[in-house]
């Protein structure tokens, strides 16, 4: 798991089926690599994120079936822009 | 696996449902220096030397296939002697031990 900052919403209204109708984030790493995940949480944007990453994405957006390789799992209650860059 | 030293707890009171009340622990890798979210079923303190797996293994490690880790400490490093870059205390350790 890695920890991220939501950069924004992300609209894609012509996606695949097995999306269903999951929100979708831009995310950022602490070096400024931008990602998308899948966020079952609702995270808004500015908040710093655990993401997860490859088969355990599926399982954390509530359904095997979906296919993302970056789920956000939970949003962090205090984690500063220094400690994530260090 | 993977050689990690625990860093900080981290507290995400938001979290999806099937994370649980399992705890988080910030950990950075032995080399690289990078920082990753690890799950820690052990009980590790701040500053340990864990080891840790991924992928599925980090799933079946939670505590349950259906859990949605991708790291999960399975260990903590009784001696480990080889002081990582910097890290006074580990260096001064007589006998490699670190663990507190």
């Amino acid at each position: 798991m890695n920890i991220h900052r939501v950069k924004s919403d992300l609209v894609a209204t012509y996606r695949t089926p097995s999306l269903a109708d999951k929100s979708l984030r831009v995310v950022e790493d602490h070096s400024g690599n931008l990602e998308v995940a899948l966020d079952p949480v609702g995270a808004k944007p500015g908040d710093f994120v655990i993401t997860i990453g490859i088969t355990a994405a599926r399982i954390a957006a509530g359904d095997p079936r979906i296919t993302t390789d970056l789920t956000i799992g939970g949003i962090i209650d205090h984690w500063s822009e220094e400690r994530w860059r260090d | 696996m993977r050689i990690f030293r625990v860093e900080a707890t981290l507290v995400a009171t938001a979290r999806i449902g099937n994370l649980d009340h399992h705890r988080l622990l910030v950990v950075t890798e032995r080399g690289s220096g990078s920082k990753q979210v690890a799950v820690d079923p052990v009980g590790c303190k701040i500053g340990d030397w864990v080891i840790a797996c991924g992928s599925s293994a980090a799933r079946d490690a939670a505590g349950s296939k259906d859990y949605p880790s991708d790291l999960t400490i399975v260990g903590i490093i009784d001696y480990w002697d080889e002081a990582s870059p910097g890290d006074a205390r580990a260096a001064g350790a007589s006998g490699g031990e670190v663990r507190r």
